[in-house]
């Protein structure tokens, strides 16, 4: 596959979502589990956590049925072949960028960030780690087109988190600024706002509960809040795939607050609770969800 | 965002303290904001987020180092700043603290004091609407967005929002919400007496009144829907002849 030229795979990915978009009128094609960064296959995954809680979340079967046909996977092969493709004002590739667990060292690094760089006195998550990556490794700035490019961004990070499929969450919490960002976090979760009065727990608090048609994780069920927190996902609603940015600022969005920034303190403060909330979890990335 | 990098650990604690010990806040639902809190921009070097309290910290990260919070909001969204949607007023404040549990006994009567006063009953007293107006107005949740995609009320009236979190009718149940209670057959069980329609009508005005810390919206203290609205709405839930009741 990944001899395969980028635009023939764009086209194969539009319709390789066909069948699991089809699923609910029952037509699934039994594909084969993707083996790009498996440690676990998703699939198995999904059903060991289904056998440990009783949730409508997890339960639904399209959700576990049509994984193997992840149109993410693509997303993952375009995202490896950009993240070893010499660009940049240096034309160097990103090979050597350091996710934590040391320079090209990639296995695992997903699910134990965000973390404490000492490089930059930041607590980054894989996002805000990449850029950081491109800009220093490959010499982009800012405004360019290819930290502006938000769609090579997610492939990428969608890579990156393919190596860390099954692996369990374990944000890093040794250095004191990564508790605090934690801490952070779960306070802008409980914190009320908005025309709605709305925190995170309205939606994400009791277990079970549905808004309209969705069933939705609960915070406190760390089996289930894994599924919700494994981000980047395909969404078949989009026919897309969307990072863990996409997720909170949605959110966000329904309750009618303010437009959360990508790549912020903020969002990586959010990002280090929800993920510490999964903590012990196995990941499955990337996940597939309606 | 300027990061503007603030030497000298002094005035580092000077600005933090600064930040959250001056007063003013901006137009908008200003009877109910919290006095004694700015949200002025300032840089605090991020060497000093250990220092901070966690509720201060996600305060600050809120305000500048997160969200675009000089985005203007369409005067028909109740105009101001996206700023004033992430502010919180007294009641947002205090049933923040509870981490998700139930409030104990002395926010639950601060909360309900603040809730009971914001309430306005109609002039000639509660009525009820129309329930089709009422059922179309709950299964209705546009309205009140910004951010990334703003809601243009303009072209589409704002609705209430009621089915994503509540079942009215049965065969409604499977894209019905969960978040509140049902409501299936809510006016069968209560009547129509005076004392069912001031509780009904302060439930959505401002549901604090009779569940502080709960997690309904007030829709009226808020502005979310017109007194008009609500009587439409509670036609839905206690009129006979509403579908509820069938």
């Amino acid at each position: 596959m990944s001899t395969t030229p980028r635009r023939l795979r764009a086209a194969g990915k539009w319709l390789l979502s066909l069948p699991a978009v089809l699923f609910l009128a029952g037509n699934v094609n039994a594909g084969e589990a993707f083996p790009l960064g498996t440690k676990q296959d998703p699939k198995d995954i999904l059903l060991e956590l289904n056998e440990k809680v009783d949730s409508d979340y997890l339960d639904a079967p399209q959700k576990i049925l049509s994984m193997p046909n992840n149109p993410a996977y693509w997303d993952a092969e375009d995202g490896k072949e950009l993240f070893n493709q010499k660009r940049g004002p240096k034309n160097a590739s990103l090979a050597n960028c350091d996710f934590g667990q040391g320079p090209g060292k990639l296995k695992g690094a997903y699910a134990k960030m965000p973390r404490y760089f000492e490089d930059t006195g930041r607590v980054m998550n894989p996002e805000r780690r990449l850029v950081y990556c491109m800009k220093t490794l490959q010499g982009f700035s800012e405004d360019s087109k290819a930290v502006q490019n938000r769609g090579e961004l997610k492939q990428m990070l969608t890579y990156i988190a393919s190596q860390s499929n099954g692996y369990e969450w374990a944000p890093s919490m040794n250095h004191p600024m990564e508790k605090a960002m934690r801490d952070a976090g779960e306070a802008m979760f409980y914190r009320r706002a908005g025309k709605l009065d709305q925190n995170c727990a309205t939606c994400h608090y009791e277990p079970g509960t549905n808004v309209r048609a969705s069933a939705m994780p609960s915070v406190k069920i760390p089996e289930e809040w894994t599924k919700a927190v494994s981000w980047p996902a395909f969404r078949l609603g989009k026919r897309d795939i969307r990072s863990p940015y996409q997720r909170m600022r949605g959110c966000y969005y329904q309750m009618r607050k303010g437009l959360l920034q990508p790549r912020t303190d903020a969002a990586v403060a959010m990002q280090t609770f929800w993920l510490d909330a999964a903590r012990g979890q196995p990941a499955i990335l990337p996940d597939l969800k309606r | 965002m300027g990061y503007r990098t603030v030497t000298g650990t002094g005035i580092a604690l000077l600005a933090a303290g600064f930040l959250f010990a001056t007063g003013g806040c901006a137009a908008g639902e200003s009877s109910d904001m919290k006095a004694g809190e700015s949200h002025m921009k300032k840089d605090i070097p991020r060497s000093q987020y250990t220092e901070m309290s966690s509720e201060k910290l996600a305060e600050y990260l809120i305000f500048n180092r997160g969200f675009k919070v000089d985005q203007e909001i369409p005067e028909n969204q109740g105009g101001g700043t996206t700023a004033d949607r992430m502010k919180q007023d007294r009641i947002q404040e205090a049933c923040s603290q509870l981490n998700g549990q139930a409030p104990d006994s002395s926010t639950a009567q601060k909360v309900q004091k603040i809730a009971k006063n914001s309430v306005q009953y109609p002039e000639g007293g509660v009525e009820l609407g129309d329930w089709k107006e009422g059922q179309a107005l709950a299964e209705d949740a546009y309205g009140w967005r910004v951010a990334h995609k703003v809601d243009d009320h303009n072209k589409r009236d704002p609705g209430g929002l009621c089915m994503n979190c509540h079942v009215f009718e049965s065969d409604k149940k499977g894209r019905s919400g969960s978040i509140g209670v049902g409501l299936v057959g809510y006016g069968n069980k209560r009547g129509q007496g005076e004392e069912t329609l001031r509780y009904t009508y302060r439930q959505i005005y401002n549901s604090h009144t009779n569940y502080p810390c709960g997690h309904m919206p007030r829709f009226g203290a808020k502005g979310l829907l017109t007194q008009e609205q609500i009587g439409d709405l509670m036609a839905y839930l206690l009129d006979p002849e509403s579908p509820v009741n069938q």
